[in-house]
Protein backbone atom coordinates (compact mmCIF):
# COMPACT_ATOMS: atom_id res chain seq x y z
CA UNK A 1 0.00 0.00 0.00
CA UNK A 2 2.76 2.33 0.77
CA UNK A 3 4.40 1.17 -2.28
CA UNK A 4 1.44 1.88 -4.67
CA UNK A 5 0.97 5.55 -2.90
CA UNK A 6 4.77 6.31 -3.79
CA UNK A 7 4.29 5.01 -7.06
CA UNK A 8 0.71 7.36 -8.19
CA UNK A 9 2.80 10.32 -6.64
CA UNK A 10 5.17 9.74 -8.68
CA UNK A 11 2.74 9.29 -11.55
CA UNK A 12 1.49 12.82 -10.58
CA UNK A 13 4.47 14.65 -10.72
CA UNK A 14 5.35 13.31 -14.11
CA UNK A 15 2.02 14.24 -15.52
CA UNK A 16 2.02 17.82 -14.18
CA UNK A 17 5.54 18.27 -15.90
CA UNK A 18 3.36 17.08 -19.19
CA UNK A 19 3.96 13.26 -19.61
CA UNK A 20 0.78 11.97 -20.86
CA UNK A 21 1.71 8.63 -20.64
CA UNK A 22 2.04 8.60 -16.66
CA UNK A 23 -1.32 10.18 -16.87
CA UNK A 24 -3.18 7.43 -18.63
CA UNK A 25 -1.15 5.00 -16.23
CA UNK A 26 -2.57 6.65 -13.17
CA UNK A 27 -5.96 6.38 -14.78
CA UNK A 28 -5.99 2.55 -15.88
CA UNK A 29 -5.20 2.30 -12.16
CA UNK A 30 -8.26 4.14 -11.00
CA UNK A 31 -10.96 3.76 -13.95
CA UNK A 32 -12.26 0.75 -12.62
CA UNK A 33 -13.20 2.57 -9.42
CA UNK A 34 -14.66 5.49 -10.74
CA UNK A 35 -16.65 3.69 -13.02
CA UNK A 36 -18.29 2.02 -10.98
CA UNK A 37 -18.89 4.54 -7.88
CA UNK A 38 -20.55 6.41 -11.03
CA UNK A 39 -22.31 3.68 -12.48
CA UNK A 40 -24.01 2.98 -9.18
CA UNK A 41 -24.60 6.28 -8.67
CA UNK A 42 -25.98 7.14 -11.88
CA UNK A 43 -27.53 3.86 -12.43
CA UNK A 44 -26.50 3.85 -16.34
CA UNK A 45 -24.05 2.89 -18.08
CA UNK A 46 -23.39 5.06 -20.95
CA UNK A 47 -23.65 7.80 -18.50
CA UNK A 48 -20.85 6.21 -16.21
CA UNK A 49 -18.43 6.25 -19.30
CA UNK A 50 -18.99 9.30 -20.32
CA UNK A 51 -18.64 11.06 -16.69
CA UNK A 52 -15.77 8.72 -16.01
CA UNK A 53 -13.85 10.26 -19.29
CA UNK A 54 -14.64 13.91 -18.31
CA UNK A 55 -13.98 13.40 -14.46
CA UNK A 56 -9.96 12.13 -15.78
CA UNK A 57 -9.99 15.02 -18.07
CA UNK A 58 -10.77 17.76 -15.71
CA UNK A 59 -8.23 16.16 -13.21
CA UNK A 60 -5.77 16.02 -16.03
CA UNK A 61 -6.26 19.79 -16.47
CA UNK A 62 -6.46 20.38 -12.92
CA UNK A 63 -3.72 18.32 -11.70
CA UNK A 64 -1.56 21.50 -10.70
CA UNK A 65 -3.75 22.72 -8.14
CA UNK A 66 -3.90 19.31 -6.37
CA UNK A 67 -1.57 20.49 -3.29
CA UNK A 68 -0.98 17.10 -1.75
CA UNK A 69 -0.60 13.80 -3.92
CA UNK A 70 -1.51 11.95 -0.83
CA UNK A 71 -4.66 12.90 -1.50
CA UNK A 72 -5.50 12.11 -5.20
CA UNK A 73 -8.06 9.79 -4.40
CA UNK A 74 -10.20 11.74 -2.82
CA UNK A 75 -10.02 14.60 -4.65
CA UNK A 76 -10.19 12.58 -7.78
CA UNK A 77 -13.93 11.18 -6.06
CA UNK A 78 -14.84 14.62 -4.96
CA UNK A 79 -14.52 15.73 -9.01
CA UNK A 80 -16.53 12.74 -9.99
CA UNK A 81 -19.06 13.49 -7.00
CA UNK A 82 -19.32 17.19 -8.62
CA UNK A 83 -19.86 15.81 -11.86
CA UNK A 84 -22.22 12.93 -11.19
CA UNK A 85 -24.64 15.22 -9.02
CA UNK A 86 -24.74 17.61 -12.08
CA UNK A 87 -25.90 15.20 -14.21
CA UNK A 88 -28.40 14.12 -11.65
CA UNK A 89 -29.65 17.23 -11.18
CA UNK A 90 -29.98 18.02 -15.01
CA UNK A 91 -31.97 14.67 -15.21
CA UNK A 92 -34.17 13.82 -11.96
CA UNK A 93 -36.35 16.38 -10.22
CA UNK A 94 -35.11 16.57 -6.82
CA UNK A 95 -36.07 14.14 -4.20
CA UNK A 96 -36.90 11.68 -6.70
CA UNK A 97 -36.06 7.92 -5.96
CA UNK A 98 -34.77 5.70 -8.52
CA UNK A 99 -35.21 1.98 -8.67
CA UNK A 100 -38.08 1.10 -6.91
CA UNK A 101 -38.22 -2.37 -5.50
CA UNK A 102 -41.54 -3.69 -6.22
CA UNK A 103 -42.85 -5.70 -2.59
CA UNK A 104 -42.52 -9.17 -2.64
CA UNK A 105 -39.80 -8.85 -5.18
CA UNK A 106 -37.02 -10.06 -3.81
CA UNK A 107 -37.47 -13.91 -3.12
CA UNK A 108 -36.51 -16.09 -0.02
CA UNK A 109 -33.52 -18.26 -1.84
CA UNK A 110 -30.86 -16.16 -4.10
CA UNK A 111 -28.68 -17.33 -7.01
CA UNK A 112 -25.51 -15.10 -7.42
CA UNK A 113 -27.14 -13.09 -10.52
CA UNK A 114 -30.60 -12.66 -8.25
CA UNK A 115 -28.33 -11.10 -5.22
CA UNK A 116 -26.44 -8.82 -8.03
CA UNK A 117 -29.87 -7.70 -8.78
CA UNK A 118 -31.50 -7.23 -4.97
CA UNK A 119 -28.31 -5.63 -3.98
CA UNK A 120 -28.72 -3.13 -6.69
CA UNK A 121 -32.67 -2.65 -6.42
CA UNK A 122 -31.82 -2.34 -2.68
CA UNK A 123 -29.33 0.76 -3.42
CA UNK A 124 -31.80 2.17 -5.59
CA UNK A 125 -34.01 2.29 -3.28
CA UNK A 126 -31.81 4.87 -1.60
CA UNK A 127 -31.48 8.66 -2.07
CA UNK A 128 -28.82 9.74 -4.33
CA UNK A 129 -27.22 11.38 -0.90
CA UNK A 130 -27.72 8.17 0.72
CA UNK A 131 -26.79 5.98 -1.75
CA UNK A 132 -23.58 7.67 -2.61
CA UNK A 133 -22.38 7.72 1.23
CA UNK A 134 -22.70 3.55 1.13
CA UNK A 135 -20.55 3.74 -2.31
CA UNK A 136 -17.54 5.51 -0.88
CA UNK A 137 -18.00 3.93 2.80
CA UNK A 138 -18.57 0.24 1.82
CA UNK A 139 -17.24 0.19 -1.60
CA UNK A 140 -14.65 2.88 -1.63
CA UNK A 141 -12.98 2.38 1.82
CA UNK A 142 -12.87 5.84 2.59
CA UNK A 143 -13.11 7.42 5.92
CA UNK A 144 -15.65 9.96 7.50
CA UNK A 145 -13.13 12.81 7.43
CA UNK A 146 -12.07 12.24 4.09
CA UNK A 147 -16.02 11.46 2.78
CA UNK A 148 -16.63 15.08 4.72
CA UNK A 149 -14.50 16.47 2.33
CA UNK A 150 -15.31 14.41 -1.26
CA UNK A 151 -19.21 15.44 -0.59
CA UNK A 152 -18.26 19.17 1.13
CA UNK A 153 -20.57 18.14 4.39
CA UNK A 154 -19.89 18.29 8.19
CA UNK A 155 -18.94 14.65 8.91
CA UNK A 156 -22.15 14.45 11.56
CA UNK A 157 -23.88 14.68 8.14
CA UNK A 158 -22.08 11.81 6.21
CA UNK A 159 -22.84 9.78 9.60
CA UNK A 160 -26.65 10.62 9.26
CA UNK A 161 -26.95 9.80 5.47
CA UNK A 162 -24.58 6.59 6.26
CA UNK A 163 -26.57 5.14 9.45
CA UNK A 164 -30.26 5.96 7.75
CA UNK A 165 -28.84 3.77 4.42
CA UNK A 166 -27.19 1.08 6.54
CA UNK A 167 -31.04 1.21 8.28
CA UNK A 168 -32.74 1.18 5.57
CA UNK A 169 -30.63 -1.48 3.49
CA UNK A 170 -30.77 -3.82 6.71
CA UNK A 171 -34.69 -3.98 6.16
CA UNK A 172 -34.57 -4.34 2.40
CA UNK A 173 -32.21 -7.12 2.16
CA UNK A 174 -33.27 -8.96 5.53
CA UNK A 175 -35.14 -11.71 3.07
CA UNK A 176 -31.98 -12.01 1.29
CA UNK A 177 -29.90 -12.65 4.11
CA UNK A 178 -32.29 -14.77 5.39
CA UNK A 179 -32.48 -16.94 2.28
CA UNK A 180 -28.47 -17.00 2.31
CA UNK A 181 -28.18 -18.73 5.69
CA UNK A 182 -30.59 -21.11 5.08
CA UNK B 1 -21.68 2.29 28.79
CA UNK B 2 -25.42 1.52 27.89
CA UNK B 3 -27.05 0.83 24.33
CA UNK B 4 -28.12 4.36 23.62
CA UNK B 5 -24.44 6.00 24.49
CA UNK B 6 -23.17 2.83 22.00
CA UNK B 7 -22.02 3.75 18.11
CA UNK B 8 -22.66 0.20 16.95
CA UNK B 9 -22.24 1.75 13.75
CA UNK B 10 -19.53 3.28 13.81
CA UNK B 11 -17.74 0.48 15.55
CA UNK B 12 -18.78 -1.65 13.00
CA UNK B 13 -17.27 0.73 10.47
CA UNK B 14 -13.96 0.73 11.98
CA UNK B 15 -14.25 4.29 12.70
CA UNK B 16 -13.99 4.25 16.72
CA UNK B 17 -11.33 5.60 18.76
CA UNK B 18 -9.09 3.47 19.82
CA UNK B 19 -9.69 4.48 23.48
CA UNK B 20 -13.43 3.97 22.84
CA UNK B 21 -13.08 0.88 21.18
CA UNK B 22 -12.35 -1.48 24.63
CA UNK B 23 -15.38 -0.06 26.07
CA UNK B 24 -17.80 -0.34 22.86
CA UNK B 25 -16.20 -4.41 22.97
CA UNK B 26 -17.01 -4.52 26.71
CA UNK B 27 -20.12 -3.72 26.55
CA UNK B 28 -20.89 -6.40 23.33
CA UNK B 29 -19.97 -8.87 25.55
CA UNK B 30 -23.08 -8.38 27.87
CA UNK B 31 -25.33 -7.02 25.72
CA UNK B 32 -27.28 -9.50 23.91
CA UNK B 33 -29.05 -7.31 21.51
CA UNK B 34 -26.13 -4.68 20.44
CA UNK B 35 -24.36 -8.48 19.29
CA UNK B 36 -27.80 -9.56 17.43
CA UNK B 37 -27.96 -5.55 15.89
CA UNK B 38 -23.92 -6.01 15.17
CA UNK B 39 -24.30 -9.15 13.52
CA UNK B 40 -27.15 -7.93 10.85
CA UNK B 41 -25.06 -5.21 10.10
CA UNK B 42 -22.23 -7.75 8.99
CA UNK B 43 -24.91 -9.98 7.19
CA UNK B 44 -25.89 -6.64 5.34
CA UNK B 45 -22.48 -5.47 4.47
CA UNK B 46 -21.56 -9.18 3.41
CA UNK B 47 -24.64 -8.61 1.13
CA UNK B 48 -23.84 -5.39 -0.28
CA UNK B 49 -20.48 -7.14 -1.09
CA UNK B 50 -21.50 -9.57 -3.19
CA UNK B 51 -22.30 -6.90 -5.91
CA UNK B 52 -19.48 -7.43 -8.49
CA UNK B 53 -17.24 -4.92 -9.94
CA UNK B 54 -17.70 -4.10 -13.93
CA UNK B 55 -14.95 -3.34 -16.24
CA UNK B 56 -15.72 -0.13 -17.81
CA UNK B 57 -17.04 -0.86 -21.40
CA UNK B 58 -14.09 0.70 -22.83
CA UNK B 59 -10.35 2.04 -21.71
CA UNK B 60 -9.33 5.67 -21.05
CA UNK B 61 -6.15 6.95 -22.50
CA UNK B 62 -5.69 10.74 -23.58
CA UNK B 63 -3.35 11.24 -26.30
CA UNK B 64 -0.44 13.44 -25.94
CA UNK B 65 -1.29 16.99 -28.04
CA UNK B 66 1.75 19.23 -29.03
CA UNK B 67 -0.40 21.96 -28.53
CA UNK B 68 -1.49 21.31 -24.99
CA UNK B 69 2.46 19.97 -24.16
CA UNK B 70 5.06 22.45 -22.51
CA UNK B 71 7.47 24.15 -25.16
CA UNK B 72 11.18 23.23 -24.98
CA UNK B 73 11.91 26.78 -23.09
CA UNK B 74 9.39 26.23 -20.49
CA UNK B 75 10.63 22.62 -19.86
CA UNK B 76 14.04 23.97 -19.59
CA UNK B 77 13.04 27.46 -17.35
CA UNK B 78 11.12 25.01 -14.68
CA UNK B 79 14.16 22.41 -14.38
CA UNK B 80 16.94 23.78 -12.45
CA UNK B 81 19.79 21.78 -12.72
CA UNK B 82 18.56 21.70 -16.55
CA UNK B 83 18.59 25.52 -16.43
CA UNK B 84 22.33 25.73 -14.80
CA UNK B 85 24.20 23.44 -17.18
CA UNK B 86 22.26 25.37 -19.91
CA UNK B 87 23.74 28.57 -18.54
CA UNK B 88 27.16 27.25 -18.09
CA UNK B 89 27.09 25.92 -21.95
CA UNK B 90 26.36 29.61 -22.58
CA UNK B 91 28.95 31.11 -21.09
CA UNK B 92 31.66 28.52 -22.67
CA UNK B 93 30.16 29.13 -25.78
CA UNK B 94 30.44 33.16 -25.70
CA UNK B 95 34.24 32.42 -24.43
CA UNK B 96 35.11 30.29 -27.27
CA UNK B 97 33.16 32.73 -29.86
CA UNK B 98 35.08 35.43 -28.23
CA UNK B 99 38.81 33.72 -28.42
CA UNK B 100 37.90 33.00 -32.36
CA UNK B 101 37.08 36.56 -32.94
CA UNK B 102 40.12 38.26 -31.25
CA UNK B 103 42.42 35.44 -33.70
CA UNK B 104 40.79 33.41 -35.38
CA UNK B 105 41.22 30.75 -38.49
CA UNK B 106 39.99 32.69 -42.04
CA UNK B 107 36.31 31.23 -42.49
CA UNK B 108 34.93 29.19 -45.04
CA UNK B 109 31.38 29.91 -46.21
CA UNK B 110 29.77 26.50 -47.45
CA UNK B 111 27.34 27.11 -49.99
CA UNK B 112 23.74 25.09 -49.43
CA UNK B 113 22.99 23.04 -52.01
CA UNK B 114 19.07 21.65 -52.51
CA UNK B 115 18.96 17.73 -53.23
CA UNK B 116 15.17 17.19 -53.64
CA UNK B 117 15.92 13.70 -53.87
CA UNK B 118 17.50 13.22 -50.60
CA UNK B 119 14.66 15.38 -49.20
CA UNK B 120 11.94 13.28 -50.04
CA UNK B 121 13.62 9.89 -49.43
CA UNK B 122 14.10 11.00 -45.97
CA UNK B 123 10.31 12.09 -45.87
CA UNK B 124 9.39 9.19 -47.42
CA UNK B 125 11.86 7.23 -44.72
CA UNK B 126 10.21 9.22 -41.87
CA UNK B 127 6.60 8.68 -42.94
CA UNK B 128 7.06 4.66 -43.23
CA UNK B 129 8.86 5.12 -39.60
CA UNK B 130 5.97 6.97 -38.30
CA UNK B 131 3.48 4.37 -40.26
CA UNK B 132 4.94 1.04 -38.93
CA UNK B 133 5.00 2.51 -35.30
CA UNK B 134 1.19 3.25 -35.57
CA UNK B 135 0.29 0.26 -37.34
CA UNK B 136 2.07 -1.45 -34.42
CA UNK B 137 0.72 0.02 -31.11
CA UNK B 138 -2.76 -0.43 -33.33
CA UNK B 139 -1.98 -3.97 -33.26
CA UNK B 140 -0.81 -4.43 -29.93
CA UNK B 141 -4.20 -2.46 -28.22
CA UNK B 142 -6.10 -4.99 -30.33
CA UNK B 143 -4.22 -8.02 -28.62
CA UNK B 144 -4.64 -6.67 -25.46
CA UNK B 145 -8.53 -5.71 -26.07
CA UNK B 146 -9.01 -9.20 -27.13
CA UNK B 147 -7.05 -10.89 -23.92
CA UNK B 148 -9.35 -8.70 -22.18
CA UNK B 149 -12.79 -9.53 -23.64
CA UNK B 150 -11.15 -13.41 -23.56
CA UNK B 151 -10.60 -13.12 -20.00
CA UNK B 152 -14.32 -11.21 -19.66
CA UNK B 153 -16.10 -13.77 -21.13
CA UNK B 154 -14.42 -16.96 -19.27
CA UNK B 155 -14.67 -14.91 -16.00
CA UNK B 156 -18.83 -14.82 -17.27
CA UNK B 157 -18.59 -18.41 -18.14
CA UNK B 158 -17.71 -19.75 -14.85
CA UNK B 159 -20.46 -17.70 -13.04
CA UNK B 160 -23.24 -19.00 -15.53
CA UNK B 161 -21.95 -22.61 -14.94
CA UNK B 162 -21.97 -21.64 -11.22
CA UNK B 163 -25.27 -21.00 -11.23
CA UNK B 164 -26.18 -23.48 -13.61
CA UNK B 165 -24.73 -26.35 -10.88
CA UNK B 166 -26.64 -24.33 -7.87
CA UNK B 167 -29.68 -25.10 -9.93
CA UNK B 168 -29.25 -28.76 -10.83
CA UNK B 169 -27.76 -29.19 -6.91
CA UNK B 170 -31.61 -27.14 -6.06
CA UNK B 171 -33.47 -29.18 -8.17
CA UNK B 172 -31.90 -32.73 -7.42
CA UNK B 173 -32.56 -31.55 -3.92
CA UNK B 174 -35.88 -31.27 -4.52
CA UNK B 175 -36.38 -34.59 -6.19
CA UNK B 176 -35.13 -36.31 -3.56
CA UNK B 177 -37.40 -34.33 -1.23
CA UNK B 178 -40.23 -35.21 -3.39
CA UNK B 179 -39.58 -39.00 -3.50
CA UNK B 180 -39.05 -39.39 -0.19
CA UNK B 181 -42.66 -37.54 0.17
CA UNK B 182 -44.22 -40.19 -2.37
CA UNK B 183 -42.50 -43.31 -0.77
CA UNK B 184 -44.02 -42.28 2.96
CA UNK B 185 -47.33 -41.17 1.86
CA UNK B 186 -47.16 -44.57 -0.89
CA UNK B 187 -49.51 -47.34 1.61
CA UNK B 188 -47.44 -50.73 2.71
CA UNK B 189 -47.85 -53.44 0.26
Amino acid sequence: MIFREVEDRDLIAKARRGHVDAYNVLVSRWEKRVFNYLLRLVSNREDAMDLSQDVFLKAYQNLKKLEDPAKFPGWLFRIAHNEAFSLLRKNRPEGEIAGELKSGESSSRMFPIELNLAVQSALGRLSDDQREAVLLKVYQGFKFEEMAEILSCPVSTVKSRLYTALDLLKQTLAPVNMGGTE
Amino acid sequence: MNCSSVDLKAHFLGETARAEKNSVEDHLRACQNCREELDRLKLTDATLRTLVDEEPPQRIAFVSDKVFEPRWYQTIWRSGPAMGFASAALLAAAIVAHGFSVNGPARQVATPTVNTAQIEQRIEREVNNRLDAVVAKQRQQTVEMLDAAEKRFEAKRQTDLAVVQQVAQYYQKKTAQLMVAVNQERPPQ
